[in-house]
């Protein structure tokens, strides 16, 4: 082929390119008319079961196949207008599965002359959202879960879902939803986020954890919020993490139900988890040969907030025992070990995510109690090797991983560490939260209500914890900046990202649409996973709660000054 | 005839070519699907075929690279192709893709554009057979 003929096809493949990338997006794109609604379903849902449906001319009619079923106690009764309706690919399966929007668009299926709809609502009761394609070794789980989708719809339709998927016509909906008689929930923003809406929602999961803590002090580690059933599973740094964070709301409300919640997950750390590593004291599972220092680190800062805040000053005791395994675990340069061999008694130096930051951070809040210079010591070696030899390499000033105890540990020692170390670290602290607001989602950049999370591109759902541990190292890297003096303008954008963040996990908050849920109260307060995954994990509550409590304590400070 | 110089520089390309296709495909990707890993089996040989011709200066060297060439551009246009569908189909469904994804499908564009679109143009037009001479 000459030259010329080449170029020619180039330019010929150009143009087809662009012709079929006009045509897709075309055919995919919704055209939403709210004015003019293609269908309104009204559904009545009881104790998160959907118990009856009719399709109505517009919200708010109220037809009488639906007056029992509404009538009954505890029923809501929910108006959802399908305003765009378009085409899916059906096959492979994962476009299908990805051809859904999680929360904002349903299942129309016709079979035979008849259609039935799932609705969002529908696809949230049961989870249906995020659960089609999963990737273990990148932890991605995305796309609609198509035998429950399609389960709903062949059930409507009474046909297989074979059938169906064979010989029926599936199409995406999107809906808008009312609810019959609510008033317009207000929606808080980074601008209108104020103390009393941080302080009712910090209040609010520090209640929701507490009352999962049964007789013996065990947390509800992980439940499914739809059905309230809790789910397998159970893990020492996150019990003493959650246990951290409902002290800290015990001490802010002196709600006894919480204070004796603390104070059981407490004593199920110190009655149960704690063991000999060697001839020091460290927390772990009893039949396991192996301690980390996350564990011992996580014990550590709940002992010191319940003897700080008094709950019970006999905390006080245990704390040197475990800060001794921690030190007795630092190596020369400032780095911890994070494993100890109970058999062989002797440490593993191998590391792990957070592990570092979090012995850093524990060291300097037992420091802060008892005064032990040595904690302080170690504490203040740790920082200067996470912020320094542990993140120096080609690269380092343009990427920053996921470890957010590292920043609170700066701003706890800021009074207390060598001036060079601290600016180190708030160098550091600062192009953390600079690389962050470069994955931050901007309020057009996904269709989800993900303003102020972090993550690339529209399809993965936001994920809210890590926006919430984020925010617990940003709102410290602000108090730290504060006090350095930085310049208003910097202390403004840090403020402004912090603002959005909360505003976003504070939207997200259960139970939000209650009616989904088997037992709205039981999960009242609790922070699901993402705004379609409402499996609760204790460490979600956890780190969104100590945020919002570090702000209403930042804010405090600023105010003072 | 191709000179040294040129035989070497698009020897060592087409190596290249083969090393990125082999390592992105059988060890980058997560999952195992035969049309992607029988089309990047079938270029990964022809690609170190070429390499091997046009380093040894063998008389079939130059013939295989365009064939390899031609392979590549043809695969190269249909990835990118194919990711451009893509994005416009995940726009409609999902509306704006946002700087982060945005940035991620110009990426992997741009990875793929010089190895398997920019080469192999580059090496066909080097490597057109001369014109035929009457008589």
């Amino acid at each position: 082929m000459s030259t010329r003929g080449l170029v020619r096809w180039l330019v010929a493949w150009l143009l087809a390119t662009a012709l079929a990338c006009a045509v897709v997006h075309h055919a995919f794109a919704l055209d939403l008319d709210e004015a003019h609604p293609r269908a309104v379903l009204a559904s009545v849902w009881r104790e998160g079961r959907l118990v009856a449906r009719a399709v109505v001319a517009e919200p708010g009619e109220h037809p009488a196949s639906l007056d029992a079923a509404a009538g009954e106690s505890g029923a809501t009764l929910v108006y959802e207008s399908v305003v765009a309706e378009g085409p899916v690919v059906v096959w492979p399966e994962a476009a299908l599965s990805l051809s859904f929007v999680p929360g904002r668009d349903g299942l129309s299926a016709t079979f035979a002359g008849h259609t039935a709809y799932v609705t969002p609502d529908e696809l949230l009761a049961v989870q249906a959202y995020d659960h089609g394609i999963t990737i273990p070794s990148m932890q991605i789980a995305t796309g609609l879960d198509l035998p429950l989708a399609l389960a709903a719809a062949s059930a409507a339709l009474g046909v297989s879902s074979r059938d169906l998927l064979q010989h029926g016509t599936l199409r995406r909906i999107r809906v808008i939803r009312s609810v019959a008689g609510a008033p317009p929930a207000r929606a808080v923003t980074a601008e209108s986020l104020d103390e009393a809406d941080v302080n009712r929602a910090a209040v609010a999961m520090g209640r929701y954890l507490a009352r999962g803590v049964d007789e013996q002090g065990r947390f509800r580690y992980l439940v499914n919020a739809p059905t309230n059933q809790t789910l397998p599973g159970y893990d020492w740094p996150r019990h003493a993490g959650a246990t951290y964070f409902v002290t800290q709301i015990a001490d802010r409300t002196g709600d006894p139900d919480v204070r004796f919640a603390a104070l059981r997950a407490g004593a199920l750390l110190r009655d149960h988890a704690l063991l000999h590593c060697g001839d020091l004291r460290c927390i772990g599972e009893q039949d396991s040969d192996l301690a980390d220092v996350g564990s011992t680190a996580l014990a550590v800062l709940a002992f010191v907030e319940l003897a700080r805040t008094h709950l019970d000053d006999g905390y006080a005791l245990l704390v040197p025992e475990l800060t001794a395994f921690l030190r007795a675990q630092q190596r020369a340069d400032g780095e911890l070990m994070h494993l100890y061999d109970r058999s062989a008694k002797r440490p593993v130096d191998i590391q792990l995510l957070y592990y570092s930051g979090e012995a850093a951070f524990a060291l300097s809040r037992a420091h802060t109690l008892l005064g032990d210079p040595r904690d302080l010591d170690a504490a203040t070696r740790a920082l200067a090797h996470l912020v320094g030899p542990a993140w120096s390499f080609f690269g380092s000033r343009y990427y920053w991983g996921e470890e957010h105890w590292t920043c609170q540990a700066m701003d706890d020692l800021w009074d207390r560490a060598p001036a060079a170390t601290r600016e180190t670290a708030l160098t550091f602290c600062l192009g953390w939260q600079a690389y962050g607001r470069k994955l931050m989602y901007a309020p057009t950049d996904t269709p989800f209500d993900g303003d102020g999370a972090y993550g690339v591109g529209p399809v993965i759902t936001p994920h809210l914890t890590p926006a919430g541990s984020r925010t617990e190292a940003g709102l410290a890297t602000l108090d730290a900046a504060t006090r350095a003096g930085r310049p208003a303008e910097e202390l403004a954008v840090l403020d402004a990202q912090m603002r959005r963040s909360m505003a976003m996990l504070l939207r997200h908050q259960l139970p939000g649409r209650a009616y989904l849920f088997v037992d709205p109260p039981a999960i009242d307060g609790a922070m699901p996973g993402t705004e379609v995954d409402w499996q609760l994990r204790i460490d979600y509550a956890q780190h969104t709660g100590s945020a919002l409590v570090r702000w209403l304590d930042v804010d405090g400070r600023t105010r003072e000054r | 005839m191709l000179s040294r110089r040129a035989a070497l520089v698009f020897g060592v390309a087409d190596l290249l070519t083969a090393a990125v296709v082999g390592l992105g495909v059988f060890t980058a990707l997560p999952a195992r699907w035969w049309p992607v890993d029988s089309a990047a089996a079938v270029l990964t040989a022809l690609e170190v075929a070429a390499a091997v011709g046009l380093l040894a200066q063998a008389t079939w060297g130059e013939r295989v690279a365009r064939a390899a060439s031609a392979v590549a551009l043809a695969l190269g246009l249909f990835l990118v192709t194919v990711l451009a569908v893509t994005a416009s189909w995940l726009s409609g469904v999902y509306g704006p893709v946002g700087a982060g994804g945005a940035i991620i499908l110009t990426l992997v564009a741009v990875m793929a554009l010089p190895y398997l679109v920019v080469l192999p143009v580059v090496e066909l037009v080097w490597l057109r057979p001369p014109p035929r001479t009457g008589g």
